[in-house]
């Protein structure tokens, strides 16, 4: 009897009944099993391995210049360490708060902490909860500020390839409100223009904006830094 | 195999945008073949005599609601890593209302208003380059009214989350205020029929 009613119906009911009796299937089952957390040591390896969780100081500084928003940034660090500096756009959260935060993992998360070993761990925590998508800032705050904030010119012996990439990274420095630092020996002849405000801070050691950074610069090297190079 | 393929890194970047191209023209062409390259049939759906934009965004709703229901349940997709757009209350509100007036005034929505270029329609035309100048004016001024875009923002929500109801008894209602539409869009088609349909009957 109820196949005869079946035949009466237009294509459109059918489906219509069809949508129905599937939706009275979710209603059985209530809501979708959660996702079963299956640690593959060997995929993590290998991960680990072929070093695709990486951000390097570049590519992160590349992101922030031309303003993308598709990654959260997130700070290990203590909060005073944060008040001191910390990279433009970054969250602070303790290690201890990550997997309680508000991070979701349909987002793209980069860590960072001062030299990378609690963004290391960091990262299997987060990818133990199933996170997909997060990176470690290679080298941490020590390499950001060495290579983005406070840049060093190529030696005497830097080819062109390297003297242009120094040009941009001194560029963008200034967008971060730091200085090129000049190579430790630098010869006479290669002393350049150098764009006003990078002179002003070459004498002392370099401080990150409003503050400085743990691992700053030596100091030893401030007779160099009145040359700047390629910029 | 996962999905969503692109946050499990199936495809990078690059790919991507190949993918959403492939999307794109089929989502076009389901467009166009359901009738929504005109701007008379789209606009219809604004004075009830014709429901099709109605039943067919419902049906695309129902479609890929128990679509992701079910391949979320069988552990296929992980909804947990599928992109929600944060709800931002008043400028959403304020937006679809001007989307809305804007549908009424030129007769498409921007997608459908692409559909209709790509069939030569000189109207789509004059749309689309008012969509640009929209799209460029908004862009000028954008700095100066973030203060009211970025406000109420409500974050995240689902309506299981909201309504703090099993997510497959949303999914059921959902469904029954899709049947329960189609059967009030035939109602209100009949009592809105274009006169001239009404005399030929």
């Amino acid at each position: 009897m109820s196949l005869l009613r079946l035949d009466r119906l237009s294509r459109n009911q059918k489906l219509a009944l069809l949508a129905v009796a599937l939706g009275l299937g979710a209603l059985v089952l209530g809501g979708p099993r959660p996702g079963k957390i299956v640690l593959d040591e060997r995929e993590l390896a290998a991960i680990v391995e072929g070093e695709v969780d990486h951000v390097t100081p570049d590519e992160l500084a590349d992101w922030i210049v031309a303003g993308r928003q598709d990654y959260r940034l997130i700070d290990l660090r203590t909060a005073a360490e944060f008040a001191e500096y910390h990279i433009p756009q970054a969250e602070n959260v303790a290690i201890t708060a990550l997997v309680d935060s508000d991070l979701a993992r349909n987002e793209k998360i980069v860590l960072y902490s001062a030299e990378g070993i609690h963004s290391a761990q960091a990262w299997f925590l987060l990818k133990a909860k199933k996170f997909p998508a997060v990176y470690i800032l290679l080298g941490g705050l020590k390499q950001w500020t060495e290579q983005v904030v406070f840049p060093e010119a190529p030696g005497e012996s830097a080819g062109p390839v390297e003297r242009i990439a120094f040009a941009k990274a001194a560029e963008r420095a200034k967008f971060f409100g730091g200085a090129s630092r000049a190579a430790a020996v630098a010869g006479p002849s290669t002393a350049s223009a150098a764009p006003g405000g990078i002179g002003a801070s070459g004498a002392s050691a370099p401080t990150l904006p409003k503050v400085v950074p743990p691992p700053a610069p030596a100091p030893g090297g401030a007779a160099a830094k009145k040359k700047k190079e390629g910029c | 195999m996962n999905a969503p393929f692109f946050k499990f890194g199936l495809f990078g970047d690059e790919a991507s945008l190949i993918v959403a191209f492939v999307i794109g023209i089929g989502f076009g062409f389901f467009l166009e073949r359901a009738g929504f390259g005109s701007a008379k049939k789209l606009t219809d759906q604004f004075y009830f005599r014709d429901m099709a934009v109605f039943r067919v965004m419902f049906t695309a709703i129902v479609t890929a609601m128990l679509g992701l229901f079910y391949l979320a349940a069988v552990g296929w997709v992980d909804l947990s890593l599928v992109y929600i757009q944060p709800t931002y209350l008043w400028p959403q509100i304020v937006g679809g209302l001007l989307l809305g007036i804007g549908f009424i005034v030129g007769g498409y929505c921007p997608g459908t208003s692409l559909v209709a270029l790509a069939t030569g329609k000189l109207d789509a035309l004059v749309f689309v380059a008012g969509v640009f100048a929209g799209i460029f004016a908004i862009g000028e001024v954008w700095p100066s009214i973030t203060g009211f875009t970025e406000s109420s923002n409500l974050g995240r929500l689902t309506l299981p989350e909201v309504l703090h109801l099993p997510m497959g008894l949303v999914v059921f209602l959902v469904v029954l205020m899709a049947v329960g539409g189609f059967w009030g869009a035939g109602v209100l088609e009949r009592r809105f029929a274009a006169p001239a349909a009404k005399e030929e009957k």
